[in-house]
């Protein structure tokens, strides 16, 4: 039997739902108040929608509807059925992982708290923390108690509520540990269950960084920042690269050459260095990144268009379109694009794993995406500084994008064999 | 009759000088149109940029009369294309003004930092081809489909690593676990006080670990390319006429498939020179060494406008330099690429 990309969906769907239940079952009772909210209090629901939220209920939303769409369309979705092999594995796995963030870990990657004790710690420790009373207030109405169950389900970047504790003593009084620093907790802040403090235990999967932040949520919300500025500086060049190229082939002469020649100075050049002073002049955010990657990205999907559009508008039924009356736009969408889809798809791959790369240089040098969002070479920056105390702010990040750049160039080189059959004799 | 054939194709394929010399400043002059381009578009991005553009040029670190001299020279009061005209004559005479932290002209700071790169660049270009080329070798000597598979692979492998992460990981194993090679710069602490020799090593010992990190990815990528043309040429029927003809194989690799399949290599070095500078850029911040790329990197978070624009500019005619000084090259290889500059 073979393993299909059918079953490797089915397997990472049964991985999150049996994982990550009591997540799921949180986030479905957060969706099913939402939906009574819009009912009661449609203004008020409007006011509270964030991203955040939005993320988690389209998240969930998405996780059940998945495999009643695979039910509906199954006949139409013929590449479920095709052999996985380990790039195209990893590769969905990557856009698993950027769909399900929020399912995948519930943590913020931006949490911490004491950092005496949270910080630097290492893969698969737990630590102890000790829960406070908050004064929650009585829920007044729908909206109220809505807004509450928010806060207990999305997890804020600081919580007052907790204290984490390297140890802790229970006699007359209560005293916690922390590195050494000797508290007095007062009984009646604390949350007690039969007259004792409640201890919990928070576990940090892939350890913590230099601020007691979680690696892994770190990680994950990372794969988010690095597809989706990969994603989105892709489209960008995309457009820049097919628009150009179509003008180029099609007109001809003083474009022609004039746009060949602005391609050369592109390609000619370290675009890291043209990359670096754009985001210096203009300030670098994610947006700033996303745009300057998609420029200086357009110069080979150009070539390769301009080449076709030259030979093309010799071809017949290029001629014969163009006499029907088919405007410039139809032109291109109708009668090239379908025609240079498939090596336009694998330029448009390896761009992808370009554009990834960079980005992380970028946060490596500290130019990326800037402190809001998690990154992975951002991530791996901070780790060279504590190189001699924690290995796993490195080698995590580390991995994660050498396999996720792995993934992406193996899956082009896959897509061009597919196209060029020829291509390994 | 086979005599008169070659004597035909010779006549046809030697260009006369004349032409080498029309081609080869044609060459030249896109070579300048290139530059042209380069700093017009800088000038455009300056200008584009948010805040008062002219503040980029001089800023209140300055001496007055020395931002006076510059907002002269570059007629900053001026409207904006006699800026752009100031502009492009101060950069053809390779004047960008003054960098604010060093106090020194642009050019000077660039030029102490840029010496560093360059061998550094070319050190790791010759261990890249050397490498490369010998592991290609290798491979197609052995005639085994399994390694030269699992070669390839690996080639994917290590090309898809980012230099930043294999320079860390180089650092923790070899500087923080086996302890055997410097952590970071070029220089140790007591390197005054050793001799001539010892300071070659002592630079040498400090540079291993960037060069691997900056050669990796390069070695794959220039494996990829001789792998794929050599395999092209050992499919030639030619080379199926030579085996025929019972010449031995070592001769025909020597002097029929190397040649053959190294011509494709000149024209990635040009472009390749481009990823070399990006990759030197970031390994030089990664092991904090004293070249332009650091430079740059260090000059952005200093704001000091002057020297990223003079770093910029530099790369981009480095690499306007190293791409014609390839084509020259490829043109001596393949006469007949003379013809295609020619239309």
């Amino acid at each position: 039997m073979k393993f299909k990309i059918l079953h490797w969906f089915v397997l990472l769907w049964i991985v999150l739902l049996l994982f990550q239940y009591d997540v799921l079952l949180q986030y479905f009772a957060l969706w099913f108040s939402y939906v009574k909210l819009v009912f009661t209090d449609l203004s008020g629901a409007f006011d509270i929608l964030s991203l955040k939220l939005v993320d988690i209920i389209l998240s969930v939303k998405l996780f059940i509807v998945l495999p009643l769409l695979y039910f509906v369309f199954r006949k139409k979705w013929t590449y479920l059925q095709s052999k996985l092999s380990f790039s195209y594995a990893l590769l969905l796995l990557l856009i698993w992982i950027l769909v399900f963030a929020p399912i995948v870990t519930n943590e913020n990657p931006e949490f911490s708290k004491n950092l005496s004790v949270t910080k630097l710690l290492p893969p698969f420790s737990s630590i102890k923390f000790v829960n406070l009373i908050g004064n929650k207030g009585e829920a007044l109405n729908e909206k109220e108690s809505f807004i509450q169950q928010v806060n207990t389900t999305i997890k804020p970047p600081f919580n007052e509520q907790i204290i984490f504790i390297d140890s802790i003593i229970i006699s007359e009084s209560i005293i916690s540990y922390q590195k050494g620093q000797i508290t007095e907790l007062q009984k009646e802040e604390l949350l007690l269950k039969d007259g004792k403090p409640v201890i919990e235990n928070k576990f940090f999967l892939l350890g913590t960084d230099e601020y007691g932040r979680d690696n892994f949520a770190r990680l994950i919300y990372g794969t988010r920042i690095s597809l989706f500025v990969g994603f989105g500086a892709v489209i960008i060049s995309f457009f820049i690269g097919i628009i150009l190229g179509f003008i180029a082939g099609y007109k001809g002469g003083i474009f022609d050459t004039s746009l060949n020649r602005f391609a050369e100075l592109f390609l000619s050049f370290p675009v890291i260095y043209l990359i670096i002073l754009i985001l210096a002049l203009f300030g670098s955010s994610l947006f700033s990144v996303i745009i300057v990657l998609g420029i200086s990205g357009w110069m080979t999907l150009f070539k390769i268009v301009r080449g076709e559009v030259v030979s093309l508008k010799q071809k017949d039924f290029f001629i014969t379109a163009e006499l029907i009356g088919l405007n410039k736009s139809q032109l291109l969408t109708k009668e090239i694009l379908p025609v240079i889809l498939a090596p336009v798809i694998v330029n448009l791959l390896f761009l992808f794993s370009n554009v990834i790369l960079a980005e992380a240089a970028l946060s490596y040098l500290g130019l990326g995406t800037g402190n809001l969002y998690p990154s992975w070479g951002a991530m791996i920056n901070s780790g060279q500084e504590y190189i001699y105390k924690a290995w796993w702010m490195i080698v995590f990040p580390g991995t994660a994008l050498v396999l996720t750049l792995f993934a992406v160039n193996s899956s082009g080189k896959r897509i061009n064999r597919l196209i060029n059959p020829r291509l390994e004799e | 009759m086979e005599i008169a054939i070659k004597n035909k194709f010779t006549q046809i394929s030697q260009p006369t000088a004349t032409q080498t010399v029309k081609a080869l400043s044609k060459r030249f002059f896109s070579s300048l149109f290139t530059l042209f381009l380069l700093i017009s578009l800088l000038f455009i991005l300056i200008r584009l940029s948010p805040g008062d553009p002219t503040k980029k040029f001089v800023s209140a670190q300055l001496s007055p009369e020395l931002s006076q001299k510059i907002s002269e020279k570059f007629m900053l009061n001026e409207p904006v294309i006699e800026q752009y005209f100031a502009f492009l004559s101060n950069a053809i005479k390779a004047d960008l003004g003054i960098s604010y932290n060093y106090r020194q002209p642009v050019l000077k700071v660039v030029w102490e930092y840029f010496s560093f790169t360059f061998v550094f660049s070319i050190l790791s270009l010759s261990i890249q081809i050397l490498f490369s080329l010998s592991i290609a070798l290798f491979v197609s000597r052995r005639k085994n489909k399994l390694l030269s598979k699992g070669i390839s692979n690996l080639s994917l492998f290590v090309y898809s690593i980012p230099s930043f992460v294999l320079g860390v990981s180089l650092i923790y194993l070899f500087s923080v676990v086996l302890n055997v090679f410097p952590i970071s710069g070029l220089k140790s602490l007591d390197h005054d006080n050793i001799s001539f020799i010892g300071k070659i090593l002592d630079q040498f010992r400090h540079l291993i670990l960037p060069l691997i990190t900056l050669s990796a990815a390069g070695t794959a990528m220039f494996y990829k390319y001789i792998k794929e043309g050599m395999d092209e040429v050992l499919h030639q029927t030619y080379v199926l006429n030579l085996i025929a003809s019972g010449i031995r194989e070592k001769e025909i690799l020597k002097k029929h498939i190397i040649p053959n399949a190294v011509s494709p290599l000149i024209s990635v070095a040009g472009i390749e020179l481009g990823v070399l500078m990006g990759g030197a850029l970031i390994t030089e911040v990664i092991f904090s060494l004293p070249g332009m790329g650091r430079l740059t990197v260090d000059s952005i978070f200093s704001r000091d406008y002057p020297l990223i624009i003079g770093c910029v500019l530099t790369a981009g005619v480095v690499m306007i330099l190293a791409n014609f000084l390839a084509d020259i090259i490829k043109i001596k290889l393949d006469k007949r690429l003379l013809k295609g500059l020619l239309n």
